[in-house]
Order: structure tokens, then C-alpha cells, then sequence
């Protein structure tokens, strides 16, 4: 017991020993930050919409090709073909490529550029083939039996050099020969553009009659709740469709449609917040405690109340992009040749069993998008949720 | 050596959280003796609710329990399997919430939640376990019984929801209690009765009681022996006059100095302690409370100090019999 | 109860008047009337039309017409099928409608409660990562694309179910699939974070202290609890299948209501959208007065609180 030297005796003085005060802690916008961007799919998201987006509003001028301009030799033209080579006396080679589904042979040269519809023989119907000629060579297309064949002069197969991109119509083409992919980036445009305004038309009308009930509160608040709740059970979809038959189709009246319906839930989170911040014990005592009135709204009343309106907001995207392409599926929303994701998907439909592949790009795009604006939707609430704190 | 009922040994239970590793218990050991009721006490963090829940082994998420034992009737809790320990649980182990509010389920008749409670480890029928909840609503003194097993926790005051609580801890009449703040979110009127309540069917029934506890009006009233806790360390350990008495440790010294006390017509000031509990991610190395101690020295901040002393414990070097003298207790009157 | 039950009758008849005046008066903002659109008729021909179906008279008087009609559950005849009603056009999809409805509806319950219950009991393991990400997929990837999309992989590609129709049983699979897809995922997502944060609720802890065993409190404490937020979707679920149902019968070209519906408006028959607009708004808010009632029996809270209210 005697082994503990004498100096460790001594008295510290008073204050000495207080350990170093931890670092500030974080803001609420940096550890809002700090989760946004620690989660992964929230941020792919991200950097996936902005991409769309800036696809969408620039994409079309980069293209040679026009969402309208119709080439009804080159329709139903796949992304991708198997070319077949014929060579020639000169020493060049003809390239085409065969579309297996409507027995067309359409020239290409070597790197994969389209350059037009092969004009054959007569089509002898019985037989079912006929007859191409190369220079001095004589191919026939034999669709007797599937897959179509095409035969040489001696009975042989021609068999195909290998597959090639078409860097024609990068996409290919749909059944009124129009590039796929010009169509999809002014689908995108389109879509977006509904469900940003619409979006932004529902917030408007949202926080205006939220606030006024939150804010005026009493008899008013109750009448226009009731109102709201009127609203919330009849089923809005609906009345969107039958705001549309009204209107006639079209980008404005789709996007008035959609506005003018969906503002329920942001005017009822709206008066939530007024609500509950106009009676939070944290603002009386904020205030009691002599904070200004914009360290009250910076740090206590924005904090709170922002989180579950972005997130509204954020989910109310993609909602707005369902309906959209909803209603242009069922044929209600803009009128072609204007294209939107769900008029192109239902233009895929028509043509499902022979051209399956053109399914995938309007039903990739909206479903990326989707998944994008949920992942974020999802990483908003998580990072703006003061509650998950620490 | 005296009988124990619970016998817990070198306890330490950890967080895991995204900050890290918050050290919430860390190395506590006691021994509950029949009959008698324990008093807990320390700030928020000190770890006295989770050194109770981990003995049961009720952590939340994120909760584990490193290292330690905890010996009950011959077994030890922590290291039995879940099914044998939930046998025990409710049975000859009875626990009470700090919040009566939440603690009870809101969909579930009050009646229903009794009885659930017997049947589990009794094998009687619905009708006598009925009979027995009434028992036990007229045991917690609940008026008309029979008829408010069929409200639901919502149509019950707080003190009321409390006494549910209690009717439930011990509807298999438990050796042991455990009151994890029992009195805490209930108007001080309601508390006094609880405290009553709970200090007397101890007696009737003869169970030994671990009270948890921040206050020390509540200790001074009802326990027979008290340990202090502080950054999930046992700070000091003693017969509760004792302790009153004669404080051994500066943390306790500051505990009864913030506490108001009536009779006192000294017109003495209460004294907070200065400072804030320590940062349990990342304890001191000395001792924890070194840092807002009046008297701390070179070497609290250096080495954590033992328990000195038998029967009357404390963890400071002024116990060391080279420590420089300081009359603790005058720091109170000062 | 009986209190709460007839105000909430009341709120309803409410409702749908609402819904009956602002669907008569929308459809009657259509500009030109319903014989303007396509062919051009002769001025006679197309007065007689008007006289005939009430068209000539003053606005007001069409609507207490039709108010009046609707009141004994007649919603009138159609324009475009002359002698055929709004209810036997009803009346011949609603078979086919229900049945795919209520398959849905049991396949979101049966299987997107018990997937969500398995997320959140496996939490951050890979049942609960595997069940997320597919209903991750679920609640994005819109119904009409889930639907043509496996049309085409298991009718057209695998040939194990039928293109169309529901004369084989197997035709069921798709149209029910597709109907449901959105609201499983979105029920086992929902299940999934109301479980998760009812088990770290203090009644959990205090049944674990009362010693219960892990199935009682599951299925007693943590799903009963966690069911409510569930049950509140069940009505907008219903509302959504309807809706849904639009593009679904179209594309298994099932002859069901919502075909009729989809029909009714490009044919631009306003009598039929009016109609149908009607039937289904009464029939959700039947659904949700059920849903509600469901609720009220669940949660013992809420009678006291409503009923004072």
C-alpha cells in the first residue's frame, strides 16, 4: 500500500481535469448531408436523375433523328442483327442483314449503319420465298419453314458473318420506322415534365390550403378537413380519367388533371406540421429562452418541419409519373406523334408477339426511374429524420 | 456469508451503436438478500436500469452483455438458455416499468394481460386464473376489480396502469422484484402511494426488491441497503443510514447535496454538481467522476480507484489509508 | 357503435353525392353533348335523340332527373348501345371483376403480411435483404409493365399459361399477379417497419418479462399491433385494384368492368363513364367503411375517441 508515489497525491485544481469538450456537433444540413450521401442507392439515384433528366432536355438535339419523322420501309428495325456478307466480282461485299419477323433484307454496310430497304423479286406466295439478286449472285429468302432461311444458287445455306449493333437507329426503330431511342428520350422529357409541374401544382395547392387550415385553425380547419376528408375516399384516379375525357388529351390538360387531384395528403401533412409546431413546447421554450426568431426557424422549426414535406414531395414524383403513363396507356394522355413512357409501352404492346424487344426500353426506363425516385424518397426520410439522431 | 437471493458478478453490457461501442455497465457486482429491498440510484446513464435489464437479459437492440454472472436461486441468468430463463421471468422474477403509459399493451384487456401472465406458468384453467387477477387487482389495491379486468389500458390513470404493473410482476408471487423507476413518470402524490404500496405487500409477501431509482427521497424512504452508480461503475455500497450518514464517496456527497431537504432549517443552498456524466464511448481511464470531483487528485484521473471498505464500500482514493484527509461530509454543509 | 356507424353512414351518402354531382356535371362540361362528337346528324335526328334521352331539358332538371334515378339504383342507359343499360353492362363484367379483385386482395394479405413478418423477425440477414429487394422491385415497377412483361415471359415465352381469358384456371395467375404485385410489396414493406418498431415497444419488453414464449408474443403483442397501419391501406388497396384494373383487363382482355370502363371512354360513351364512375365510387366506400369497421374492432382505442368525437 505504500507502493503509489507521493505526487499523485496532489490535489488537481478546479477545472483542470475537465476533459477537452467533444467537437461541435454536426449541423442539421451536414448531418442531413452526411446520411444522404453515406447512403449508397440514394445516391446512384441521384446521379440517375440528373443523368435522365439532362438525357431527356438534350438528348433529342444530339440525334440526327426526329420523335416524328416516319420511315415505313425501315419500321421494326431490332437493336442488334446477324449480317450476312455477299461478296461481288469488283471485290466488295454486300452486307444485309434479314428481320426475321417480317422477311425483310435490309442493307447495312460494315460497321452497322442501316442503309436502306433490299428490293427483291416477286414474292412467290405459294413457295413462300423469294428471290434477291447481289450483282451476279442469286440468294432466295425461303420462309416455308421457320426460321426463314436464305438459300444460293446451288442449294447451299447462307449463313450469317455475325452479329452487329445497329448504329443506325441505335435502339431500332418502331412499327412506323421511327428511332426508338429519340422517341424514349422525348417520352422522358415528356414524363418528367408532367411530373415536375404536376408535382409542383399539387405543393402549391397543398401547403396553401394546408396552411390556411393549420395556420387560421378552429371551425375553418374543421370544415376544410372534413372537406379533405370528403376528398381522401373517393377514388382519384378516377377523376383524373374523367378530367381527361373532359379535356381532351394533351400535355396541359394531363398535367391540370393530375395537379388539381392529388394535393390531399400534402395538404394534410402541411396543417399536421403547422399544427403541432404552433403548439411545441420546444418553440415556447426557444423563445423564453430569448432565441432570435431565425435561430427558432433555422434551428428548430425548419429541422422539424421540412423532412416530411420533402418527402411527400419526393414520393409524390413518381406517383405522378405512374399516373402519367398510366393514362397514356389507356389512351388519355398526350396524343401522338408525342410520345410519353406509357404511350410508347403501350405501342410495344401492339406489337408484343413478333417485336418483343421493344417492350424493354419504355418498361426499363419508367421502372428505373421509379426505382431511382424511391431509393431516394426513401434515403431523404432516412437522412431528414431528426429523430434517428446519434 | 449471508444467503443471496441474486448474486451478480463483474456485469459489463455494451451498446453497439453507428458512434460506436457505448460502454454502458462495466463491471458491477452485488448480491440481493431475502427480504430486503435494494436501492439503485444514480443520474440517467449510469447504467442502474441497465445492469437490471441485462440480469434478465432484456436489453433492447443493440444491447450485449459482455462479460459476468448473475446467480439466481442456484442458476446463472446470463448464461441460461433463453427457454429455461423465460421460465423464470414473471415467475419467481417480477419486473416493473418506469412508464405505466407504454409499458402495457393498448389492445389488450388489462384482465388479459394478468391472466396471460399466471397461465403461462401456471396450469390452471382461464376461470381460476381470473380468479386469481381479481386477487391481484385487490392485492394492488385497484377498486372493483372483477369489473376492470375488461378496460383496456387506456380507460386506467397513470398510478392505476402502475398498479396493473405491479398485479402483473407478481401474479406467480416472485422471490424477487425488480422496479426499474417504478415511480418516475407519476404525479408525486401517486408516487408516495405506490412506493407505499410496493413497501408494504414486500413485507406481506417477503420478496427481496431491486428499486431503481434517481431519487433519494424515494431511497431514504423505503430501502434497506443502496448502491450508487455512476459511469457504470458501483460508486459506493452501503446500509442506507448509513450512506445518509455518512457519505464515502464524493459523488454520493454531491447527490445528497442536491437533494432539498425539508427539515434542514439551516437555510442551506442546494449545490448541483458541476459538470456532465462522462462520455460512455470513451470512458476515462481514472475514475469516472473524477473530472467534476472537488477533491480529485493526480491519481483518480490516472488509475480507477478499487472498493474500499467492507460492508460500507466506496470506489475513491481518499478511502486509501495514504490519501490525504478531507472532511467529505463538511463539503455538504458548506 | 351504433353512433359511430350511422354518422359514418351519413359521412358517406355525403360523399357520394358529392361524387354523384361533381361526375353528372363534369361529364355534362364535355363541350357539344354526345351525339356532337363523330358523325354529323341530321338536325332532326339528332333533336329526337336529345328528346329522348332528357337532353333538351334545362341542365338543372337532368341532374334531379338523373339524382332521381340513381336513387333507385338505375344508372340509366347507355348512348352509344341503344337498349342497352349502364346496370346489365354492370351486371355482365362484375363477375369477372370480383373474382380477380378478390383474389388480389387475398394474395396481398396472405402473402405480403407473412413476407414482411419474415423481413423484420430476419432483420439485416439475407431473408430480410432478399424480401426488401423484391419489394423494392414491387412498389416500382409500374402494374401495366409487370403485366405485359410477364405476358410475354410466361404466355408467349414459357407457353405455361394461357395469352387471355380465364376459361382455364391458369388464366388467373397473370391478371391476379399483376393486380396484387404493387400491393404485396407494399404491404410486406409496411408490415416489415411497423413490426420493427413495434417490437421496440415497452409492452414487448414487458411480455418477454412476463416470461411468454417467442410465438405468444409475436402473434399476441408485436403482429396485432403492427397489423393496424395495415389494415388502414386495405381501403386505399381496394381503390388502387379498381384503378388497376383498367389496364390489367385490357391487356388479358378479361370482360370484366374495368375494360368496360376503358371501353366507355374511347367510345366516349358518357352515360357508361358516368355510371361506372358511380358503382365504383359507392363500392370503395362500402370497402372502406368495412375497412374502418375492421379497425375500430381491432384497436380498442379508437371507439372511445371517435365515438366522443
Amino acid at each position: 500500500m505504500t507502493d503509489i508515489a507521493p505526487d499523485m497525491w496532489a490535489k488537481v485544481p478546479a477545472g483542470a481535469a475537465v476533459p477537452p469538450p467533444p467537437p461541435p456537433a454536426p449541423t442539421y444540413g451536414q448531418e442531413v448531408r452526411r446520411r444522404l450521401w453515406a447512403n449508397k442507392p440514394a445516391v446512384i439515384s441521384i446521379v440517375f436523375i440528373v443523368a435522365l433528366v439532362l438525357a431527356a432536355f438534350f438528348g433529342p438535339y444530339l440525334s440526327p433523328h426526329t420523335y416524328f419523322r416516319q420511315d415505313l420501309k425501315l419500321s421494326n428495325i431490332p437493336p442488334a442483327f446477324e449480317t450476312y456478307a455477299v461478296p461481288q466480282e469488283d471485290g466488295s461485299v454486300t452486307r444485309f442483314f434479314l428481320n426475321a419477323s417480317n422477311f425483310n433484307l435490309y442493307e447495312v454496310d460494315a460497321e452497322g449503319h442501316v442503309l436502306g430497304l433490299l428490293r427483291g423479286g416477286r414474292k412467290d406466295i405459294i413457295k413462300k420465298s423469294q428471290p434477291y439478286e447481289f450483282g451476279d449472285q442469286a440468294v432466295t429468302l425461303d420462309y416455308s419453314r421457320l426460321p426463314a432461311r436464305l438459300l444460293l444458287e446451288d442449294g447451299t445455306e447462307l449463313r450469317p458473318s455475325g452479329w452487329s449493333w445497329n448504329r443506325t437507329y441505335l435502339f431500332g426503330t418502331d412499327q412506323l420506322g421511327r428511332d426508338i431511342l429519340v422517341r424514349q428520350l422525348y417520352g422522358a422529357q415528356i414524363s418528367l415534365t408532367v411530373a415536375f409541374v404536376a408535382t409542383l401544382v399539387n405543393f402549391c395547392i397543398g401547403v396553401f390550403y394546408g396552411g390556411i387550415a393549420g395556420y387560421v385553425g378552429g371551425r375553418v380547419d374543421a370544415v376544410m378537413m372534413r372537406i379533405v376528408e370528403i376528398i381522401s375516399t373517393i377514388p382519384l384516379t378516377l377523376y383524373v380519367v374523367l378530367l381527361m375525357v373532359v379535356f381532351d388529351s394533351g400535355l396541359l390538360s394531363i398535367i391540370v388533371a393530375i395537379g388539381s387531384v392529388f394535393w390531399v395528403d400534402m395538404a394534410r401533412i402541411v396543417r399536421g406540421q403547422i399544427l403541432s409546431l404552433k403548439s411545441q413546447d420546444y418553440v415556447a421554450a426557444a423563445r423564453t429562452m430569448g432565441a432570435s426568431p431565425t435561430r427558432i426557424l433555422t434551428k428548430h422549426l425548419l429541422p422539424n418541419s421540412i423532412g416530411p414535406i420533402i418527402v411527400t414531395l419526393t414520393m409524390l414524383i413518381p406517383s405522378a409519373i405512374f399516373i402519367e403513363s398510366f393514362m397514356s396507356f389507356i389512351g388519355l394522355g398526350v396524343t401522338p406523334p408525342l410520345a410519353s413512357w406509357g404511350s410508347l409501352t403501350s405501342e410495344a404492346v401492339e406489337t408484343l408477339r413478333t417485336y418483343p424487344h421493344q417492350l424493354f426500353f419504355p418498361a426499363a426506363a419508367i421502372s428505373l426511374t421509379m426505382f431511382a425516385f424511391n431509393f431516394l424518397g426513401d434515403g431523404l426520410r432516412d437522412a431528414l429524420d431528426p429523430r434517428l439522431r446519434g | 456469508m449471508t444467503q443471496t437471493v441474486l448474486s451478480v458478478r463483474d456485469l459489463a453490457t455494451s451498446f453497439f451503436t453507428r458512434r460506436g461501442e457505448v460502454q454502458a455497465v462495466r463491471g458491477v457486482s452485488f448480491d440481493v438478500r431475502p427480504g430486503e429491498i435494494l436501492g439503485l440510484v444514480g443520474e440517467s446513464g449510469s447504467g442502474k436500469s441497465i445492469t437490471c435489464m441485462s440480469v434478465l437479459r432484456l436489453l433492447k437492440t443493440g444491447g450485449r452483455i459482455k462479460s459476468g454472472s448473475a446467480n439466481f436461486e442456484g442458476t446463472d441468468l446470463l448464461s441460461l438458455d433463453e427457454n429455461a430463463l423465460s421460465d423464470l421471468r414473471g415467475n419467481r422474477i417480477g419486473v416493473i416499468f418506469q412508464d405505466p403509459m407504454t409499458s402495457l399493451n393498448p389492445t389488450l384487456t388489462v384482465g388479459e394481460q394478468v391472466m396471460e401472465a399466471i397461465l403461462r406458468h401456471r396450469s390452471i384453467s382461464r376461470a381460476q386464473a381470473r380468479a386469481r387477477a381479481v386477487e391481484l387487482f385487490e392485492l394492488v389495491r385497484i377498486p372493483s376489480a372483477a369489473a376492470r379486468l375488461k378496460s383496456y389500458p387506456h380507460e386506467f390513470s397513470g398510478g392505476m396502469r402502475q398498479r396493473v404493473m405491479i398485479a402483473i410482476a407478481l401474479a406467480c408471487d416472485p422471490k424477487l422484484l425488480i422496479a426499474d423507476e417504478p415511480t418516475t413518470a407519476l404525479d408525486v402524490t401517486i408516487q408516495r402511494q405506490i412506493l407505499a404500496l410496493l413497501k408494504d405487500l414486500q413485507q406481506r409477501l417477503g420478496m427481496a426488491v431491486i428499486l431503481i431509482t434517481h431519487d433519494l427521497g424515494v431511497i431514504a424512504e423505503v430501502t434497506d441497503r443502496v448502491l450508487v452508480l455512476y459511469g457504470g461503475l458501483v460508486m459506493e455500497t452501503a446500509p442506507v443510514r448509513e450512506l445518509f450518514a455518512a457519505p464515502g464517496h464524493p459523488y454520493t456527497v454531491g447527490l445528497l447535496g442536491a437533494v432539498p431537504d425539508l427539515r434542514d432549517d439551516t437555510h442551506r443552498r442546494l449545490t448541483p454538481i458541476p459538470g456532465s456524466p462522462p462520455n460512455m464511448l470513451a470512458p476515462p481511464p481514472g475514475c469516472p467522476f473524477a473530472p467534476r470531483c472537488p477533491h480529485a487528485m493526480t491519481r483518480c484521473l490516472a488509475e480507477l480507484p478499487p472498493l474500499f471498505g467492507e460492508g460500507h464500500q466506496s470506489r475513491c482514493w481518499l478511502q486509501h489509508p495514504d490519501a490525504p484527509k478531507v472532511d467529505a461530509v463538511h463539503e455538504v454543509a458548506a | 357503435m351504433i353512433g359511430y356507424l350511422a354518422q359514418r353512414l351519413g359521412m358517406m351518402a355525403v360523399t357520394l353525392f358529392a361524387i354523384i354531382t361533381l361526375t353528372f356535371f363534369l361529364m355534362h362540361a364535355v363541350p357539344g353533348g354526345p351525339f356532337v362528337s363523330e358523325r354529323m346528324l341530321a338536325p332532326e335526328i339528332a333533336a329526337a335523340l336529345n328528346a329522348k334521352y332528357g337532353l333538351d331539358l334545362p341542365i338543372w332538371q337532368q341532374y334531379l332527373n338523373y339524382l332521381g334515378s340513381i336513387a333507385s339504383f338505375d344508372l340509366g342507359p347507355s348512348f352509344k348501345y341503344p337498349g342497352v343499360s349502364i346496370n346489365s353492362m354492370i351486371a355482365a363484367g362484375l363477375p369477372v371483376t370480383l373474382q380477380t379483385g378478390l383474389l388480389a386482395i387475398i394474395c396481398v394479405v396472405a402473402l405480403g403480411v407473412p413476407l414482411g413478418v419474415i423481413a423484420a423477425l430476419n432483420r439485416n440477414r439475407w431473408p430480410d435483404t432478399t424480401v426488401m429487394f423484391i419489394a423494392t422491385l414491387g412498389v416500382a415497377i409500374p402494374s401495366y409493365v409487370i403485366a405485359t412483361v410477364s405476358l410475354y415471359v410466361f404466355a408467349l415465352r414459357l407457353g405455361w399459361v394461357p395469352t387471355f381469358g380465364l376459361d382455364d384456371w391458369r388464366g388467373y395467375f397473370l391478371p391476379v399477379f399483376a393486380l396484387s404485385g404493387f400491393w404485396i410489396s407494399f404491404v410486406s414493406r409496411l408490415t416489415r417497419s411497423s413490426l420493427l418498431e413495434t417490437l421496440e415497444q415497452d409492452y414487448m419488453t414487458t411480455a418477454r418479462a412476463k416470461g411468454l414464449k417467442p410465438g405468444q408474443i409475436l402473434f399476441k403483442h408485436g403482429l396485432r399491433n403492427s397489423l393496424l397501419p395495415v389494415v388502414t391501406v386495405l381501403g386505399p388497396v381496394v381503390a388502387n385494384l379498381v384503378t388497376g384494373s383498367f389496364v390489367i383487363e385490357q391487356i388479358f382482355a378479361l370482360p370484366g368492368i374495368g375494360r368496360q370502363f376503358v371501353l366507355s371512354i374511347t367510345n366516349r360513351d358518357y352515360t357508361a363513364i358516368m355510371g361506372i364512375t358511380i358503382f365504383y365510387a359507392a363500392i370503395l366506400m362500402v370497402m372502406i367503411l368495412i375497412v374502418d369497421l375492421l379497425y375500430v374492432w381491432l384497436d380498442p382505442r379508437i371507439k372511445l375517441t371517435k365515438a366522443a368525437a
